[in-house]
């Protein structure tokens, strides 16, 4: 025997492995690898040493004559016995019956985004995650498709503590693993909450034994490349004057453009646009040529920094981190800046029979509060006639014959210095105790706080017609949290065969929130470190408010395996919320589910072998909803003074009765809901059918999941009878909704020699079909409200006109049915219950935004120390309502607006195979009515990541456990249907651009 | 642990705790408030069904689809069942009346010894109510009638078709009767309605009932007792109320509440309300020079202008007044004579702007090669007034908004007589507004004494310049209507009262879309567009139990 030693480290990363098992096979003889993966044992020549590790692949190696052994340990990717957290409990992958999909955050872990949910775009089969580009980080995660009318949000646990704030707020370098309940066989042991599924986060911890420094660090640009393809100045006149000439109508009867044309062969020509010396009466303003665009828009850049320290003793151990992440958005002067801190610990007592341990996070964001939805939409309808600045430097802005909407660089200049400050604490501290062997008892106690304050200055500004003399500051503050109280018993029971896992446990949870804000006019200086309420000296205004909620839970689950063959889990949890009334206070959500582990079966090892996983599940249960107003069962009468009146009614209940014009004036209460004392929970009834399979040596594996999903008692707010009056308004079970859907996971990694590769693709699909609606809402869902309706199909319908082609000829246009301002070159709608008029009854439905199918594909290869990613996304066949075709292709409709360059492809005589109809001043064909003219189809397949890294070997001596160096780009290539007509179909609204990011960063571990 | 689940709500309260007689003060405050509750889908002031919908003005704005739905009402043709502003008209009245039903409720309940004021605050609370059927009714002709007494779990099943058209009538007008029989003659407070408002009020319900129709719409005859009961209750007025010396002050917040003004809206700022309580019905219809900005709506047509010519006898033209355009930007207003009261109503470029320093100019007009050159007047004041409020990016004022005032009552007055076939008796009436109008003329000059436009208005002299028959008084009587009510809200429905709104509309749409091209498929069809449609969301939130309007089903 001599003495053999070698690190370990993973493959692919290099990273090293500390804690893996080192023995040699047939014999009691081992050891682990230390904190920098290195080993070492006493070994003959003919002994075969067994690396082992949870999550990794083992290997076997024969010592032969060698002292030195490296090993690379490739990960497992059917990870089998890789522990799953499924809530207040755990289990091993194979064990589980219900659908849960293992978030691989290797796969995320540098993506430059302060949200994780966005780098998961596509990557979980079944999770919908959409997102813009915005700094702050937000997403919407949609779980097995629209599953309510209300909010849809997933619940999600984090170290236990629920949740429904998005991921943004947390630093992503800190997750250790992340799980999605999607099927509610899983989801149940949530209940009240878990209709919507449920996102399972655990935090790192220090490993026993080891220390370990690791720091990443990243630098990304990213630029705006989504820009609508707009007029300019010269164009933007060009297409007046041919409306104008369409309309017969003198085009120089403007208030701008003057224009030297002329009639050549019965064919209007336009020689020149003659623009004047000024744009506006008052000579400030010169024609410009502004690209809006350019002008709001930067390449910016993204910083992120985190280190975290890790110590593991036999007593206690400690997981330490500090983040920042600063992203400076692509519109001029848009950021967020995130600190984040944690701290992670735990202490043995007794002989490891109690521990005691808390989580601890705190999260600082500072968020430059820029108007980003006007500045994008502004950026789009401003004339490049208008100069950013007057002639004397004041701001340019809209003149005559323009629409009222602000310079966009004039919004960001004068917001930039408004800032809102977010800070959230969230932990808990808990204690678990091994009464007798296999039974715990646990307790935790979390917080959850958080308080967001913003202080803004609006400024006075003149910019062209648009001008408001007055300042004012407006200061804000909430502050809200819950505190949870969690106590469960778990016990295991193994008799041979029969395994058990017991869970019984109780849960509290209390809400309350307040908030205020105050605001003052009339400030000298218009600087923010001047920009607080002392200083204002006119209309001081105030309000503020509260709310709290509480629930109230007890739950239970039995998980039953017989020889790992069959497996069995029940589970029941019973709910009671503040929500509801003393009818209806609680709600009972059972579940069950089974698994058969057909690969552990005799038969299928001695006459398959290939097989090497096989699992089929079936999984039935009930999750609930109570996402509704706190008083939702009272009728309440709210003290409102008034109410801003700009954008919609004053609901309030002062008025001037003794006609001073001027003071504090008498005021009432209003009517604001009427109670319902019957609410219930909303539920969700899930059957989900699944299968695992891995063949080879898990060299391929996958899932299948089908699951059909009916919600009932859907909480809605009715719209309700005009007659009722004020206050109409409540909540009420009302709707059905059913999806269904199926998910399929694949993946095939390969090691040869060395190199290494994994693909992963995901397919996933879900149909939503609204199954009831009481009568008298119909019409607040597409369709006419009578005999078209939502009912039978998807809540995300697109209902209107079918258009038809354009006019080619007075023939075309005398033949078709009576339509209000047909004409040649204009779009003819169809006559659908054919009775020769175009009126309401010829709406239909005309799409639907749910795509056929998402698919996500990843590709990892290693080979020696580079590694390469790809990750394409995609959805295809959702259908998209473009409402940027009302300003590309219509002139008419903004009319002081800037237009698309489209328009300069408009029907004319002269060019008849246009299908944008002919410009023009006047929309006597009422063609922005919702009609197939704005359905476009929505499909996209994008490469959201390439990633090409560099690890450095060698540096064992050192210290340094790990160094890796890389360069990613997201966003890079869009494809996109030809027929969408707007950059990205993924955004067709006016949010924030989606960029593309360039990323180069290191990792670094010692 | 029953107790952890039971959260009390924060800040709020429970109908139970506001019957005391402080809040029910309150309760009747919070009922006034939404007299003034405007936006631009529903305005107190119906300048868009009123105004826009009649031969009076254009929507104006940005485009034809700046606001889509009053374009739909201003061509009709293209007015839909589901446009949404008539769902949100016919929403908030109800918000507005159930708000006064709310206060009646816990007024019938409580002593007179606990709250002495408790009839007086019941008759203003059915003044208000009374109001807001009053333009229910006008606007949709039939619509569910709902009082304090009715439980809320019965509204659903309360018809459209319970009264017919002149029991409706008399369902609004009981109201009236009630507060003009429990209202003292004068209040302290300007902003409640006195026993004259409901009066007045009362006239101009009975006056609108007179004209009795059929179920196509159609006029089928004039009932003499209404006629003479609106002449009896207009005559109360004389003597409480007169009108203003010059015709301005009714648009001027320096004179609001003045001797002219019967019951007005009453708007307010500086009052501890984010912006004021500012009159938010017209914050679309300034022009767009930077001392305003936003957003150019409601401009008077080219057929109003040219209504305000006069002939040589200063009357108005009744026949050929359309024949030649008074085109902006030309020396036409002073080469045409006019009724002075045109300066009061319509911003003309090169002309002072609401008799301020500011000269309204071209440069001041959103879409003229759409909507022409001309703005409204009455609603606007001044970039330097006093009432003057900036609401970024839109803008109004502090100034009141007359509900009822005293030159309608003299016009009511006179149509009554004419009707009742004692058009003598109504010539002073006319007169007395010709007379006002011609001395109107202060505010329109500029310091070398030259006037805007060339003014030229006489009175009816029978016998010297007219033949006072009755055909002829009414024609005056309808002309002098709209001169004197131009652009505000009054002109379409009158049309609909006399029953000559389609022949009077498809002639205008006929001459007045070579001028206006978005006018070009402009059809009023006559039975139907009377009236708008009952709402499509409220047929279907009444499942169907609600009967639709004549020609929209």
């Amino acid at each position: 025997q001599a003495m053999v030693t070698g690190r370990v480290t993973e493959a692919g990363s290099g990273q090293a492995l500390p804690g893996v098992n080192v023995s040699i096979q047939g014999t009691t003889s081992g050891t682990v690898t230390d904190a920098d993966g290195t080993f070492a044992i006493a070994a003959a020549a003919d002994n075969v040493l067994l690396f082992s590790f949870i999550g990794y692949k083992t290997i076997t190696e024969k010592v032969g004559d060698r002292s030195t052994i490296d090993i690379e340990l490739p990960a497992d990717v059917s990870q089998l016995d890789e522990i799953v957290v499924t809530g207040y409990s755990t289990q091993e992958k194979k064990d589980l019956t219900g659908a849960v999909s293992v978030v691989k955050m290797t796969e995320i872990k540098d993506m430059p985004t302060a949200n994780p949910m966005r780098a998961l775009q596509g990557r979980v089969p079944g999770v919908t995650v959409t997102a813009d580009g915005s700094p702050g980080g937000g997403a919407t995660v949609r779980i097995r498709g629209i599953g309510t009318l209300g909010n849809n949000d997933p619940l999600y646990i984090i170290d236990g503590m629920p949740t429904k704030n998005g991921l943004e707020q947390i630093n992503p370098a800190d997750i250790e693993s992340m799980q999605v309940l999607k099927d509610a066989s899983a989801a149940t042991i949530y209940g009240s909450r878990a209709a919507n599924g449920v996102i399972i986060i655990t935090t790192k911890k220090a490993k026993a034994g080891f220390s370990k420094v690791t720091f990443n660090s990243s630098l990304s640009t990213q630029r705006y490349t989504t820009q609508l393809d707009m007029l300019n100045t010269q164009e933007r006149a060009r297409v007046y004057w041919q409306s104008a000439v369409n309309d017969g109508v003198d085009p120089s009867n403007h208030q701008i453009y003057d224009f030297d044309w002329e009639m050549v062969d019965g064919v209007p020509v336009l020689n020149q646009v003659i623009l004047p010396e000024f744009i506006d009466a008052q000579q400030t303003m010169r024609p410009a040529d502004t690209d809006w665009y350019k002008e709001i828009a930067r390449t910016s850049l993204i910083q992120s920094y985190d280190i975290s320290i890790a110590n593991g003793g036999d007593k206690s151990s400690t997981f330490f981190s500090l983040s920042y992440f600063d992203n400076k958005g692509i519109i001029k002067e848009s950021q967020s800046k995130r600190y984040t801190a944690r701290l992670n610990s735990e202490y043995n007592f007794f002989n490891k029979k109690l521990k005691v341990g808390e989580n601890l996070m705190a999260t600082h964001f500072v968020n430059t509060l820029i108007p980003i939805n006007d500045v994008m939409y502004t950026a789009l309808v401003q004339q490049t006639l208008v100069p950013v600045h007057t002639v004397t430097g004041g701001w340019g802005g809209p003149a005559p014959g323009m629409n009222d909407r602000h310079n966009p660089v004039r919004l960001i200049d004068d917001n930039k210095q408004n800032k809102g400050y977010f800070v959230r604490l969230m932990g808990n501290a808990y204690a678990d105790l091994e009464v007798i062997r296999n039974l715990h008892l646990r307790t935790s106690f979390g917080i959850d706080y958080q308080t967001n304050y913003e202080r803004t200055l609006r400024k006075s500004y003149v910019s062209g017609f648009l001008s408001d003399p007055s300042n004012q500051v407006n200061t804000k503050q909430d502050v809200g949290g819950n505190w949870v109280w969690q106590n469960s018993l778990t016990y295991d029971l193994d008799l041979s065969r029969n395994t058990f896992n017991f869970l019984l446990g109780s849960e509290m949870i209390r809400y309350v929130g307040q908030d205020f804000w105050a605001s003052r006019r009339g400030y000298a200086l218009e600087e923010i470190d001047y920009a607080y309420l002392n200083p204002g000296s006119s209309n001081k205004d105030n309000g503020g408010g509260g709310s709290s909620n509480a629930l109230l839970s007890q739950f239970a689950k039995v998980n039953y395996s017989y020889d790992d063959r069959y497996l069995a889990s029940v589970t029941v949890r019973r709910d009671g919320s503040s929500r509801f009334g003393s009818d209806n206070q609680y709600g009972i959500f059972p579940a069950f589910s089974l698994g058969w582990r057909l690969s552990e079966e005799q038969f299928i090892k001695e006459s398959i072998p290939v097989v090497s996983n096989l699992k089929l599940r079936y999984g039935w249960g009930k999750t609930g909803n109570q996402e509704i107003a706190n008083n939702a069962t009272n009728t309440l009468y709210e003290s409102v003074y008034a109410t801003d009146g700009v954008w919609n009614f004053d609901r309030g209940t002062a008025y001037d009765i003794g006609g001073a014009g001027t003071g504090q004036l008498p005021a009432g209460f209003a009517l604001i809901q009427q109670g319902n004392s019957g609410l219930k929970w909303e539920t969700s009834i899930q059957s989900n059918y699944g299968v695992d399979f891995g063949f080879l040596d898990e060299k391929i594996a996958g899932s299948v999941d089908y699951f059909v999903k009916k919600t009932s008692d859907i909480l809605i707010e009715p719209a309700y009878l005009a007659v009722i009056g004020e206050g109409g308004k409540r909540w009420a079970n009302g709707a059905s909704m059913e999806n269904k859907g199926i998910e399929v996971l694949l993946s095939y990694s390969e090691t040869i020699n060395d190199l290494s590769f994994t693909i992963t693709g995901n397919i996933s699909t879900y149909r939503n079909k609204i199954t009831k609606l009481p009568d008298e809402i119909l019409g607040s869902y597409p369709g006419n409200g009578t005999d078209k309706t939502i009912l039978g199909r998807s809540v995300n319908s697109i209902f209107g006109y079918v258009a038809d082609g354009i006019f080619q000829s007075q023939a075309e246009v005398e033949a078709h049915a009576a339509q209000v301002g047909k004409g040649i070159g204009r779009i003819r709608y169809k006559d659908l219950d054919d009775n020769d008029e175009i009126n309401d009854r010829d709406r239909d439905y005309i799409g639907v935004k749910d795509p056929k199918f998402s698919y996500g594909l990843n590709a990892s290869v290693t080979y020696k120390n580079f590694d390469l990613n790809f990750f394409w996304q995609g959805v295809k066949g959702n259908d998209v309502e473009n409402s940027y075709k009302t300003l590309t292709d219509f002139p008419t409709l903004w009319a002081g607006s800037n237009w698309g360059r489209r328009s300069l492809d408009a029907w004319t005589p002269q060019n008849p195979n246009s299908t944008i109809p002919a410009v023009t001043l006047v929309d006597s064909n009422n063609e922005g009515r919702a009609s197939t003219y704005f359905v476009e189809k929505g499909s996209y397949l994008k490469l959201r990541n390439v990633q090409l890294g560099y690890t450095v070997k060698g540096l064992a001596g050192s210290g340094v456990q790990n160094l890796r160096f890389y360069v990613q780009a997201n966003n890079l290539v869009t494809i996109k249907s030809r027929s969408y007509t707007a950059p990205d179909p993924e955004n067709p609204g006016n949010a924030y651009p989606i960029p593309v990011i360039y990323t180069g960063g290191l990792n670094l571990s010692f | 642990c029953d107790d952890f689940l039971n959260q009390k709500p924060q800040g709020f309260v429970s109908g139970d705790d506001l019957n005391t007689p402080e809040n029910l003060e309150k309760m009747v405050i919070s009922a006034y408030a939404l007299l003034g509750s405007d936006h631009w889908p529903f305005v107190a002031a119906l300048w868009p069904q009123g105004s826009v919908r009649s031969d009076d003005a254009y929507k104006g704005g940005d485009g034809p689809n700046d606001q889509a739905e009053m374009h739909a009402y201003e061509v009709f043709a293209l007015n839909r069942i589901d446009n949404p502003h008539i769902d949100v008209t016919w929403f908030r009245l109800y918000v507005n009346i159930s708000r006064a039903n709310d206060a009646l409720r816990r007024l019938n309940e409580v002593e007179e010894a606990t709250f002495e004021q408790k009839t007086i605050r019941q008759a203003e609370m059915r003044f208000l109510r009374g109001h807001f059927y009053f333009n229910l009714k006008i606007l949709f002709k039939y619509m569910p009638y709902i009082d304090e007494t009715i439980p809320k779990d019965q509204y659903n099943t309360i018809s459209n078709d319970v009264y017919s058209n002149d029991e409706l009538w008399s369902r609004v007008a009981d109201d009236f009767r009630f507060a003009a029989e429990n209202l003292p003659d004068e209040q302290s407070e300007p902003g409640r309605a006195n026993k004259y408002a409901a009066k007045a009020y009362l006239a101009k319900t009975l006056l609108f009932q007179a004209y009795q129709q059929n179920e196509q719409n159609q006029v089928t005859g004039i009932d003499q007792a209404k006629l003479e009961e609106v002449v009896a209750l207009c005559s109360e007025l004389e003597g409480v109320y007169s009108l203003h010396e010059d015709f301005a002050q009714n648009f001027l917040e320096e004179s609001e509440n003045g001797t002219e003004s019967i019951f007005a809206i009453q708007y307010s700022k500086d009052d501890a309300t984010p912006l004021g309580r500012i009159d938010w019905s017209h914050k679309l219809n300034y022009p767009m020079n930077p001392e305003f900005g936003c957003c150019g709506f409601h401009a008077p047509s080219q057929n109003l202008v040219n209504a305000f010519k006069t002939d040589a006898n200063g009357l108005p033209l009744f026949d050929t007044f359309n024949d030649e355009d008074v085109r902006a930007g030309t020396d036409d207003f002073q080469t045409f004579t006019f009724d002075p009261r045109l300066d009061h109503t319509v911003a003309i470029p090169g002309h002072p702007y609401k008799y301020s320093r500011y000269t309204f100019a071209n440069a001041w007009v959103r879409s003229p090669q759409i909507y022409g050159y001309y703005m409204s007047l009455k609603e606007t004041v001044s970039p330097d007034d006093a009432s003057f409020q900036k609401a970024p990016p839109f803008m109004s004022s502090a100034k009141n908004w007359d509900i009822l005032r005293y030159d309608e009552v003299l016009l009511w007055r006179a149509e009554a007589l004419i009707e009742l076939g004692r058009q003598d008796e109504a010539l002073p009436f006319i007169n007395a507004l010709r007379k006002r109008a011609a001395e109107s003329t202060a505010l329109l000059e500029y310091d070398d004494n030259t006037t805007f436009s060339n003014y030229h208005i006489d009175e009816y002299k029978p016998g010297l310049n007219c033949n006072w028959t009755k055909d002829f008084a009414r024609e005056a009587l309808r002309w002098e209507s709209r001169l004197e009510l131009a652009m505000e809200e009054d002109r379409f429905f009158y049309l609909v009262r006399w029953g000559i709104a389609a022949e009077t509309l498809n002639t205008y749409f006929d001459t007045e879309e070579e001028k206006a091209s978005f006018l070009k498929d402009a059809v009023f069809t006559a039975g139907r567009d009377e009236y708008l449609p009952v709402p499509l969301a409220q047929m279907n939130l009444s499942r169907n139990l609600y009967k639709q309007n004549n020609g929209w089903q």
